[in-house]
């Protein structure tokens, strides 16, 4: 095939190129309006095209090479050790850039794997986006996966996967499938994803809705979330409501507006929800704070709870030496050595050993050995063992007052 | 990474030896067991010759280890990397949340006093 050779600080006029072009450093290419080569053109060096490249397939080595309108290569796009700055467009088949590829315009192609900075100001789509350090896109990003060791600075997405070692920040979107950040993951308006995986700090500053959400350093939501499985190691806080099926809070966990749950809530370190939780069940370690709580299923307290309108289970175990602050609602209530609660409303309540409550309403009551209550109605039997202490005589009633919640 | 542009809320901060670190490490580990020295100096940032040492450095504390591909070494994170890479970043979350103010604004950082990069 015919090679047309362009020396070294050449200036050239080109239009059409049969065959190959073979270009020395720092050349200036002009033409009237593209210049198509119908082989392979290579670049040894910096170059400077004024008008629009087309190409069966391009590479350049070393330097910069500049194109002022689009560069279309049928095949692929090579910059060994070299920078490509395209004004226009860019469409390849595989683009490979080893220092720092710049497109002006919309950026197309099967794959991308630049080793330093891609920067595009418009869109990019593409089934496969590898950057070795940052990425920043001013536009839409379309693409199946989507990588990079760095920073990203992104706009809308509509990907499967990202997975970034550094700081991401994204305007909004989906992710369909997973994200996986190792630093920090910011969302500054609604974003939809798959799953989350952050291992420093993410931030979401609009509404947020995803599968399963695993953050072992920090979450702030300034909206609501809403996840399918949460699971915070370190500290979380969410200034809207909080959805979803089940939750695991190691750290710390806040919720400003209302937090509800179709599965279980199991908290080892603590967690404060302003308005209401509602879940299925609760396994509480340590402190849980809210206004009032409605569980379907069972609780079981082993540190501190904390309402002001009630707490609400189908049965309700205070274990050894745990706290409750407000009323406490459930067809059966265990308090347990050294267990505190203020009223409690049920069906049957049974305090054991040095177990304390203020006031006690159920229909069955049985305060064993070292237990005291303040004060005690009930409509069917009580049971005092001796040394259980009720500082007002027990009251029988025809029917309990109505329980809260 | 969390290099001086990349900051929140435009501190700057001056890059540490961990955060050099831990920057080669996610270009390294984005490339899956192939990464070429050249490659990962575009991917860091930093030149060959001085990204040479802080490589040698991570393999001999078994956070990255090097293989020959086509008689040249590519390198690759190990699960020690890994492990560096998770502990690092949840510290860098803390420590962002502990160096901003109760209003959100960045405190004043002993790297904002200092001379520029």
């Amino acid at each position: 095939m015919a090679e047309t050779r362009l020396p070294r600080n050449s200036q050239t006029h080109l239009g059409r190129v049969d065959g190959d072009l073979r270009a020395e450093a720092n050349v200036r290419i002009s033409s009237d309006g593209t210049v198509t080569v119908t082989g392979g053109a290579r670049f040894d060096g910096s170059a400077d095209i004024h008008g629009n490249f087309e190409c069966q397939r391009f590479r350049s080595e070393d330097g910069t090479v500049h194109i002022s309108g689009n560069l279309t290569a049928q095949e692929n796009i090579e910059a060994r050790d070299a920078i490509l700055e395209i004004d226009g467009a860019l469409k390849a088949r595989h683009v490979d850039v080893d220092r720092r590829l710049k497109v002006g315009g919309p950026a197309e192609a099967e794959k991308f794997d630049v080793g330093g900075v891609l920067e595009g100001a418009q869109t990019l789509s593409a089934r496969s986006v590898s950057v070795g350090g940052r990425f920043h896109l001013g536009g839409r990003l379309t693409a199946e996966t989507v990588e990079a060791g760095g920073g990203v600075t992104l706009q809308d997405v509509a990907i499967d996967t990202l997975e970034v070692g550094g700081a991401v920040q994204v305007g909004g979107g989906e992710v369909r499938r997973s994200i996986e950040v190792g630093g920090r993951f910011r969302a500054e308006r609604e974003l939809a994803f798959g799953s989350l995986e952050v291992g420093g700090l993410a931030e979401f500053a609009g509404p947020a809705h995803g599968g399963r959400i695993e953050v072992g350093g920090l979450l702030n939501a300034n909206r609501d979330l809403a996840f399918d499985t949460l699971e915070i190691g370190g500290v979380g806080r969410i200034d809207g409501n909080g959805s979803g099926r089940s939750a695991e809070v190691g750290g710390r966990f806040s919720v400003a507006g209302s937090l509800t749950l179709t599965g279980p809530l199991e908290v080892g370190g603590s967690i404060t929800v302003r308005e209401a939780l509602v879940a299925e069940r609760l396994e509480l370690g340590g402190s849980l704070e809210t206004r009032r709580a409605v569980l379907t299923g069972p609780a079981e307290i082993g540190g501190a709870v904390s309402t002001r309108e009630g707490f609400k289970a189908s049965r309700i175990r205070l274990q050894r030496k745990s706290r409750a602050r407000g009323p406490l609602v459930a067809e059966r209530v265990e308090l347990e050595r050294g267990a505190h609660a203020e009223d409690i409303y049920g069906g049957e309540i049974d305090l054991e050993e040095k177990a304390d409550a203020r006031r006690i309403f159920g229909a069955r009551v049985r305060l064993r050995d070292g237990a005291s209550a303040d004060e005690i109605t009930y409509t069917e039997s009580v049971d005092i063992e001796p040394g259980a202490r009720v500082r007002s005589p027990p009251q029988k009633a025809e029917q309990l007052p109505t329980f809260p919640l | 990474m969390l290099d001086d542009r990349d900051t929140p809320r435009g501190g700057a901060r001056r890059r540490e030896a961990t955060d050099l670190y831990a920057t080669v490490l996610e270009v390294v580990k984005r490339y899956h067991g192939a990464a070429r020295i050249t490659r990962v100096s575009y991917g860091a940032g930093m030149p060959v010759d001085r990204l040479r040492v802080l490589v040698e450095r991570l393999v001999a504390l078994d956070l990255l280890r090097s293989e020959e591909i086509d008689g040249r070494p590519a390198y690759d994170i190990t699960p020690r990397g890994q492990e560096f890479l998770s502990t690092y970043w949840k510290m860098r979350a803390f420590i962002e949340v502990l160096e901003s103010n109760p209003d959100g604004r960045p405190a004043r950082r002993r790297a904002e006093r200092a001379p520029a990069q």
